[in-house]
């Protein structure tokens, strides 16, 4: 059995644990909220931005642009892979990395080179050491500077696109449900699809005008889009992000109150017991020396 | 044909107006355009500058927006945009000096990349419809 003092010092260690999850808890659910306002606010605009898109590509022809170009054959994947950077936030990252490992094994019957991108260190730090093909690495992604980064990563991936040294482009990030729900979402980036849309709308090329000219509307949104659609991502991802450390360090906190309760309890008992033994201590002694005085 | 049109704007930052609008005048890359309900599908780019529309309530409307596109469709109207600012926010001293400033760096440009001439121009359209002009 443990001495007191040792009971006492894991429940102070224990409940010094706990304060500090409890405020990353606490900084984690103001990051959610402001992270969560900014996200829902992006996506009508994205939303919107990629019907715009969706509609005049399924105007045009694929050798409009060169970002609208179906590339004959699939050799080339390029996969931007969404994660965190730091730890600390449940099975967030592991959860993230299993579907991606599923999702290369997948693909390879498809393509025949995958190369993976990434924003957040943890996705990095995993595959770097798998043996896959790794590309751009971008930390310290946050609400403030997805801009910035969005802008530079859209112009990179756009260019390979363009260039042909990528076939295809897909996000993998979590999208954003609720607090306590984020769903993996693989996305295709490049090449946009052609296709007609199934409802048919009696739309075509000629009834649509477009001001400048179509190739013009579209070499300028094109990149655009590119670059929305990045940026949404990140904001998906990040907001995931401080909802999974939320959750996480909620358990951690409750399941501190656990150990502390059954801690406590630990140390009543102890000290419960050692009391009792030194009262039967006492008791024997006086007993004894009752017993010795009557002789 | 429907009486009104459904007007939306929306930036990165929030949804600045989603409501029913009679007329509205929007600055496209090819000169000022105004849309009436009933108008055919139509997809224009946009320059920094201003955007007018009238509802039933409040009447005339403004608003600088920060260049983007309108996208006209089944008597919808979205003006997706980075930024929109509301005329009566916007310091206009200020705005003007700006104004100035680019023109003169503007002019001063030669043989510059074709996408910094652009991104000033950009700026530059951008002060004037916040001073006014």
């Amino acid at each position: 059995m443990p001495s007191l003092k040792q009971i006492t010092t894991k429940i102070k260690s224990v409940r010094s644990t706990r304060r500090i999850m409890g405020a990353m808890k606490l900084i984690a659910a103001v990051r959610l909220q402001k992270a969560q306002a900014a996200l829902m606010a992006y996506r009508p605009y994205s939303d919107a931005y990629r019907e715009v898109v969706l509609n005049v590509s399924a105007l045009s022809e694929s050798d409009d642009h060169p970002l609208l170009r179906v590339p004959e054959e699939k050799t080339n994947l390029h996969v931007l892979f969404f994660t965190s950077d730091r730890g600390l936030c449940g099975s967030f990252n592991s959860a993230l990395i299993r579907n991606m490992q599923g999702y290369i094994k997948e693909q390879k019957e498809v393509f025949g080179n995958i190369k993976l991108s990434f924003v957040g260190r943890r996705g990095r730090d995993y595959f770097s050491k798998n043996g896959v093909q790794t590309g751009k690495y971008y930390s310290g992604v946050n609400e403030r500077n997805s801009r910035k980064f969005s802008e530079e990563l859209a112009m990179a991936l756009t260019e390979e696109f363009r260039s042909g040294e990528s076939d295809e482009i897909v996000l993998a990030y979590n999208h954003f449900i609720s607090a306590i729900s984020q769903k993996m979402t693989f996305e295709r980036l490049l090449p946009l699809s052609t296709q007609k849309t199934d409802d048919g709308g009696g739309e075509s090329s000629s009834d649509y005008i477009f001001e400048p000219e179509k190739e013009r509307i579209i070499g300028s949104i094109l990149p655009k889009y590119v670059q929305v659609r990045i940026e949404r991502a990140m904001n998906e991802s990040l907001t995931s992000e401080h909802a999974a450390r939320m959750t996480a360090m909620e358990n951690a906190t409750s399941n501190a109150d656990e150990v502390i309760a059954k801690l406590t309890l630990l140390f009543n008992k102890t000290r419960q017991a050692i009391i009792t033994t030194e009262l039967m201590d006492i008791v024997n002694g006086t007993e004894a020396q009752r017993k010795g005085g009557n002789e | 044909m429907a009486e009104k049109l459904r007007l939306k704007i929306i930036t990165p930052e929030k949804l600045v107006f989603d409501g029913e609008v009679e007329e509205l005048v929007a600055p496209g890359q090819m000169g000022e355009f105004g849309v009436l309900p009933g108008h055919v599908p139509f997809l224009s780019v946009l320059f920094p500058g201003r955007l007018r529309f009238r509802t039933e309530e409040s009447g005339e409307n403004t608003l600088i927006i920060h260049g983007g596109l309108a996208d006209v469709k089944d008597d919808t109207v979205s003006i997706l945009t980075d930024k929109s600012e509301k005329p009566e926010e916007v310091d206009v001293a200020t705005a003007r000096k700006d104004a100035e400033a680019f023109q003169k760096e503007l002019d001063e440009l030669q043989d510059a990349e074709p996408s910094q001439i652009e991104e000033l121009d950009k700026r530059l359209r951008i002060t004037r419809a916040r001073a006014g002009e």
